[in-house]
C-alpha cells in the first residue's frame, strides 16, 4: 500500500514537471504554429537565474520569481528580432530557433562549467501522512502547476488578452482589420511561452541540480506531448503532457527501464501517426 | 559579366511564377546562362584536386582528420539528398549513421566478419533498412503526413535509439563497443592514413557521382518540383509519398555507407553517434555549405569540421556558441548556405532530363 502510494506520488510529481514543461511550449505551438527548439534553454535559464540568487545570497525564491519575468523579457526580444521572420515556414522556424537555443546553452555551459549544480529545495523537508514521507518540494511542485494551469486557462478563455490572442490565432488578417496588433500579440504569446519555461526552469532546479543539458533533456519529451495532445488548442498540449509524463513515469515501474523509455516514444509516434489531430482536435482553449 | 548576373537575377521570380515564364526566362537566359553554367564544375574540380593532394601536404595526424571529414561528408550528402533536393526534414539523419556503425560494429566483435566487402554493404543494407522501416511508416499512408510530423518523428527516432543504445548492455551502454578490430580486404587491413583516406575519397567520389547523375535525371527534377510544389507534383500524377519515402531509403543507405565507414576509422561507437547530437551536426553541414547542392553538402562538411579542428585548441568553449551564431547568420541572410556566393539560382537548380540543349535549341528556334 505504502509503495503504490509512493509510487502513484513519484507518477504525479513527474507528470506535473512535464506538464508544466510543455505549457509554454504548448502556447508558443498552438497559437503561433511554431516548434520552439529553444524552448528547453528557456527552462535552462530559468534554472540558471534561480541559481544566480542562491549563489549571490538571496533567498531562493527571489531568483524563482525572478525567472519568469527575466525569461519572458528574453523571449518579446528575441521575437521582435528573430522569431518574427520565421513564421512562413515552420521548418526554418525550427533550425532558427534550435541556432538560438545553441548560442544560450553553450553560453551558460560556458559560464557554469561541466559542472551539476545543486540548488537547495526553497520548501525542504517531507510531509508525512501516517508511515509514508513524501517530499514537500515535489508536493509544491505539483500544487503550482495546477495553479499555474488553472490560471493559463482563465487568462485564455475569460480576459480579453486571452480572447485577442485566440483572435489572432485563429484569423489574423480579421484580427488586424479589427484593431488588434498582431504583431505585438505574438511578441505577447511567446513571451508569455517563454515566461513559463523560466518558471519551469526555476521550480525543477532543485529537483535535478543545474547542468547545460538541463533543457534539452525534456525537449523532445515536451514536442512529443504536442503533438500527442493536438496542436491547436491550450488543453491539447497539455492533456499530451498528462499523458507522456505518467506514462515516462509509470512504465519503468513495471518493465525494463531501457524499454519504457523508447516504448513511451515509439507508442507516442504511432498514435500521432494515426490520429494526427491529437488527443484534443480543433481550435480555441 | 554583370549584365548576364542581372539577367539571372531577373530569371529567378520568373521562375517561380510557373512553368510558361519559366520559359521565357530560360530562352532569354539560354546564352548567358551557359557561361554561367561552368561554376559548379569548376568548384567540384577544384575540390577534387583539393581532396586528391591533401594526403601529400597534410601531416600524418591531419591526414587521420580528414578521412574522418571526407566519412562526415559523405553522411552530409545524405541528409542533402533528402532535405535539399526533397525538402523532407530529417532530424534523425544519425539513426541510420550510428545504427549502420553498431551493426558493422557487432559484426566484428560477434562474428569476427571484418572484409570490406562484407561490411560496407552489410552496414548500407542496415541503413537502408532502418529507413525504409521509420521513412515508410512516417511518410506512407493514407493521409500525407505534416513537414512537422515527419521532422519530429525523425527526431523522435534518433533520440530514442540514443536512448536504446545507452541502456543495452549488449550494445556497450554509455561506453558504446571500443576497439573495433580494423577492416580488411584480404590479408591487408585498412588502419587510419592515406590508404583509409583514398578508398574513403573513392567511395566519396563514386557515391557522389551517383547522386549527380540521378539528381539530374527525371527522378531529380520530380523530387525538385516536389521541393518547390508538393501540391502541383501530385496533380501531375506522381506518388509523391512514394518518391518522398525512396529518396529518404536512399538517403538512409548513404547514411548507413558513411556510419560503417566511421566505425571502422575511428575504431569505436558510442550512443552520441545514433543521437540527436550527430543528427542536428549533419543539419549544420549542409545548412552551412548549402543545401540542393551536392557539392555544397561536401564543402559544408569540410567547413564546419575544419574551422571547429582549427579553434578547438585554442577557443573550445565558445566555438559552440560562434557556431550557433554563425548559423542563425546564414539561416536569416544566406539560407541557401555559403555555396550561394559562388552560385547562381539558376545553375543550382540547373537542367534535367536527357538533352536539356537539343529541346532548348529548338526553342529558340521556334521563337
Amino acid at each position: 500500500m505504502a509503495n503504490a502510494f509512493v509510487a502513484a506520488f513519484e507518477i504525479l510529481s513527474f507528470g506535473a514537471i512535464i506538464v508544466l514543461i510543455v505549457l509554454g511550449l504548448g502556447i508558443i505551438a498552438s497559437m503561433m504554429g511554431i516548434f520552439n527548439f529553444a524552448q528547453g534553454e528557456f527552462v535552462l535559464l530559468g534554472a540558471y537565474i534561480t541559481y544566480l540568487a542562491y549563489a549571490k545570497g538571496l533567498p531562493i525564491w527571489t531568483g524563482m520569481v525572478a525567472a519568469p519575468f527575466l525569461v519572458g523579457a528574453l523571449g518579446f526580444v528575441l521575437e521582435a528580432l528573430i522569431i518574427r521572420r520565421f513564421y512562413a515556414a515552420p521548418i526554418v522556424a525550427m533550425l532558427g530557433t534550435y541556432a538560438l537555443g545553441l548560442i544560450i546553452r553553450e553560453s551558460v555551459r560556458g559560464l557554469i562549467g561541466g559542472f551539476y549544480l545543486t540548488v537547495p529545495e526553497p520548501i525542504g523537508g517531507s510531509i508525512d501522512i501516517g508511515t509514508m514521507h513524501i517530499s514537500a518540494w515535489r508536493f509544491t511542485i505539483i500544487v503550482i502547476t495546477l495553479l499555474v494551469m488553472v490560471g493559463c486557462y482563465l487568462l485564455l478563455s475569460r480576459t480579453s488578452f486571452g480572447l485577442r490572442m485566440r483572435a489572432t490565432l485563429e484569423n489574423p488578417s480579421l484580427a488586424r482589420a479589427s484593431g488588434i496588433s498582431t504583431p505585438l500579440m505574438y511578441g505577447a504569446t511567446f513571451a508569455f511561452g517563454s515566461a513559463l519555461a523560466g518558471l519551469a526552469g526555476a521550480l525543477i532546479v532543485p529537483v535535478f541540480s543545474l547542468y547545460a543539458d538541463l533543457g534539452i533533456r525534456f525537449l523532445i519529451q515536451g514536442f512529443v506531448a504536442v503533438m500527442v495532445g493536438g496542436v491547436g488548442s491550450f488543453i491539447g498540449p497539455v492533456a499530451g503532457a498528462g499523458v507522456i509524463g505518467t506514462l515516462s513515469a509509470a512504465l519503468p515501474w513495471v518493465m525494463a527501464p531501457v524499454v519504457a523509455d523508447v516504448l513511451v516514444f515509439v507508442l507516442a509516434i504511432a498514435f500521432i501517426k494515426f490520429r494526427p489531430q491529437g488527443l484534443i482536435a480543433g481550435k480555441g482553449v | 559579366m554583370p549584365k548576364s548576373m542581372g539577367a539571372v537575377k531577373q530569371a529567378i521570380p520568373a521562375e517561380i511564377g510557373g512553368e510558361t515564364d519559366a520559359a521565357m526566362a530560360e530562352r532569354e537566359t539560354a546564352a548567358q546562362a551557359a557561361a554561367e553554367r561552368k561554376i559548379l564544375p569548376f568548384v567540384e574540380g577544384v575540390a577534387l584536386v583539393a581532396a586528391l593532394v591533401a594526403p601529400f601536404v597534410l601531416q600524418d595526424y591531419l591526414t587521420v582528420f580528414a578521412t574522418r571529414v571526407i566519412i562526415l561528408a559523405l553522411f552530409a550528402l545524405s541528409f542533402d539528398l533528402v532535405w535539399g533536393y526533397a525538402g523532407i526534414m530529417s532530424f534523425g539523419q544519425a539513426l541510420f549513421f550510428g545504427s549502420a556503425g553498431y551493426g558493422v560494429a557487432l559484426l566484428a566483435r560477434d562474428l569476427d566478419i571484418t572484409n570490406i566487402f562484407l561490411v560496407l554493404p552489410a552496414g548500407t543494407l542496415i541503413g537502408l533498412t532502418f529507413a525504409l522501416l521509420l521513412g515508410g511508416f512516417l511518410l506512407l499512408g493514407r493521409h500525407p503526413s505534416s513537414v512537422i510530423f515527419v521532422s519530429l518523428g525523425t527526431l523522435t527516432g534518433s533520440y530514442a535509439a540514443d536512448r536504446l543504445a545507452r541502456g543495452w548492455y549488449y550494445l556497450g551502454g554509455q561506453n558504446g563497443i571500443p576497439s573495433i578490430a580494423p577492416m580488411t580486404l584480404g590479408g591487408y587491413e585498412f588502419s587510419e592514413g592515406p590508404a583509409f583516406y583514398y578508398l574513403v575519397l573513392g567511395i566519396l567520389i563514386v557515391v557522389y557521382l551517383l547522386c549527380r547523375f540521378l539528381m539530374r535525371s527525371q527522378f531529380g527534377l520530380a523530387l525538385a518540383g516536389l521541393r518547390e510544389n508538393e501540391q502541383r507534383i501530385a496533380f501531375f500524377g506522381y506518388k509523391v509519398q512514394h518518391l518522398k519515402a525512396i529518396i529518404f531509403a536512399i538517403g538512409g543507405a548513404i547514411a548507413g555507407l558513411a556510419g560503417s565507414l566511421y566505425a571502422f576509422h575511428e575504431g569505436f561507437v558510442w550512443p552520441n553517434m545514433v543521437g540527436v547530437v550527430v543528427s542536428t551536426q549533419v543539419v549544420l553541414y549542409v545548412l552551412f555549405g548549402g543545401s540542393g547542392t551536392l557539392i555544397g553538402a561536401v564543402i559544408g562538411a569540410v567547413i564546419v569540421e575544419g574551422v571547429s579542428f582549427w579553434l578547438s585548441d585554442n577557443y573550445r568553449d565558445i566555438w559552440p556558441i560562434i557556431l550557433g551564431l554563425l548559423l542563425l547568420l546564414v539561416i536569416l541572410f544566406r539560407p541557401l548556405g555559403l555555396i550561394s556566393f559562388v552560385l547562381g539560382e539558376r545553375e543550382r537548380v540547373g537542367s534535367f532530363g536527357a538533352k536539356p540543349k537539343e529541346t532548348k535549341e529548338k526553342r529558340n528556334a521556334a521563337s
